[in-house]
């Protein structure tokens, strides 16, 4: 392509009847660069933040197989992506210059030559999303880890997944995935992400627990190196440290490793326990053997099966039945037709453990229920239902 | 994937209505147009017979300029799949919105 000249741009503006003297010196001769057509560079609009964290360095990821949507990554944050289109046209130009930076004397020329590397007419949209991690326990209860004894290890054909492997699968930032990893007490195990079997779990607490009681120690203080040793024979070291980082808080003492036994988790586990043996359970019933469970000197509550399971204060007499919100669709219509399919009305104290988990930034369970479900009253109660006609 | 160097800053023009070259045949090295600005800092596009006024615009929500690795997107409904690098950001964009003013001559001006 011919480059313009100096003589043929002020052709140009007495031609369009322009004041050369009107305008500053400098022209912007613009052209099409030779890949402008190709359609390789897209635009994406960038969330407050995300431009900052680019200029510094960092880096954004797409996330998403084929069939799924793909989403943006950083450092932290997840995005759902969508195109925008506009009626205009958009061109991206390199080293355009704006009338400050001509000001400011940057330019001695007076004709730059600027090619149009690419053109648009439309661009991506970012929406902040939640993290999708419900594929990552999915994928790490392919295989649970049932203990070194354990035949199946040697001779599993199922897929174990690393850290890399789990970023390149998960459509969420690395902390999410990472901090996720930590909720659902996942633990490397050779180098691998596994999550335990409930039974081996449960297996390796009551080893805890019961030496907790033959030795006496104070729930809130256990040692970690006496528990090693006294059951370092039954089971992997690694295990059983995990099991108290599981199950306790680690603090230091005096330059000893000491765990303080969460009694609401534990309380919590010996229930899903004993409830995932039937289809549901006399409440009252229950009730006293789950506290004749747990170890000495911890209380149950009911409270402590948020998420967990469901009291039918309907049936006479009441009954309790396990329903693990993680067992529930991510979707948020699917998981209000789920949880209406289950029980038609609820009440908001009943489904906030069940709902909790969709809030997005500044999102309230209220604003989700007056979303997905139509409220009654029943008995002088407030009740929640599903808004489609039928269920 | 962000670069660990500096981003280029580029610009974005924006016009209304379809590009199209002049002559059959791909847009790729043919002139679009003389970009002036007034002494006040308003931006003055002349294209083809046409001059166009706009105003200097910063973007709010700054873009980011992406080249896919390896040819040309597959534009998917699901999104852009594959690997992208950020080739650079842009905080300011040129608007055109003004009905272009047709240029009015009767001898194009030879030199």
């Amino acid at each position: 392509a011919v480059m313009r000249n100096r003589a043929e741009v002020d052709a140009t503006l007495q031609t369009a009847k322009l004041n050369p003297a009107e305008l500053l010196p400098a022209v912007h001769c613009l052209s099409f660069g030779p890949q402008a057509g190709g359609g390789e560079c897209c635009l994406l609009q960038l969330e407050p933040g995300l431009c900052a964290e680019l200029e510094a360095g960092r880096s954004l990821v797409i996330r998403g197989e084929k069939d799924e949507h793909a989403v943006l990554c950083s450092k932290d944050k997840t995005y759902d992506m969508k195109i925008a289109d506009t009626s205009n046209m958009l061109l991206f130009v390199p080293g355009c210059k704006t009338p400050e930076e001509l000001n400011a004397g940057l330019v001695s020329c007076n004709i730059i030559h600027s090619q149009i590397a690419g053109f648009s007419n439309n661009y991506w949209e970012l929406r902040r999303c939640r993290p999708k991690l419900k594929k990552l326990r999915k994928l790490l209860m392919e295989d649970p880890y049932e203990g070194p004894d354990s035949r199946k290890d040697q001779t599993s054909t199922f897929s174990k997944y690393t850290t890399e492997d789990l970023l390149s699968l998960i459509q969420a930032s690395e902390e999410e995935i990472l901090h996720q990893l930590q909720v659902i007490d996942a633990c490397k195990i050779e180098g691998f992400w596994r999550i335990l079997d409930f039974d081996y779990e449960m297996k390796l607490l009551n080893h805890v627990t019961q030496l907790i009681d033959s030795e006496s120690w104070p729930l809130s203080k256990v040692p970690l190196c006496a528990c090693l040793e006294e059951l370092g024979s039954l089971e992997p070291r690694e295990m059983i440290e995990h099991i108290l980082l599981s199950y306790g808080r680690k603090h230091v003492d005096d330059g000893e490793v000491f765990f303080e036994m969460r009694e609401d988790k534990i309380c919590r586990a010996i229930a899903q326990m004993l409830l995932q043996n039937a289809v549901k359970f006399n409440l009252s019933e229950f009730e006293e053997v789950w506290q004749q469970s747990v170890p000495e000197g911890m209380t149950t509550r009911l409270d402590q099966l948020q998420g967990l399971a469901l009291v039918d204060k309907s049936s006479r007499p009441e009954t309790i039945f396990l329903l693990k919100v993680e067992d529930l669709p991510e979707d948020n219509q699917e998981r209000f037709n789920s949880l209406f399919s289950i029980r038609e009305k609820w009440t908001e104290m009943d489904i906030t453990p069940y709902i909790q988990d969709l809030c997005a930034e500044k999102q309230t369970v209220g604003t989700l229920l007056t979303k997905y479900a139509r409220s009654s009253m029943l008995n002088g109660v407030k009740v929640y239902n599903s808004r489609r006609p039928y269920s | 994937s962000g670069d660990a160097g500096a981003l280029a800053q580029w610009v974005l023009v924006e016009l209304q209505g379809e590009v199209e070259p002049r002559q059959s045949g791909d847009l790729a090295g043919s002139l679009l147009g003389d970009l002036h600005y007034t002494r006040e800092g308003v931006p003055v596009l002349i294209v083809g017979h046409h001059i166009l006024y706009g105003k200097v615009v910063q973007l709010e929500k700054p873009f980011a300029v992406l080249v896919k690795q390896g040819g040309a997107p597959q534009p998917s409904p699901a999104g852009p799949h594959g690997h992208y690098t950020v080739t650079a950001l842009i905080k300011t964009k040129l608007l055109f919105k003004t009905r272009p003013k047709p240029i009015i001559t009767h001898v194009p001006k030879k030199v």
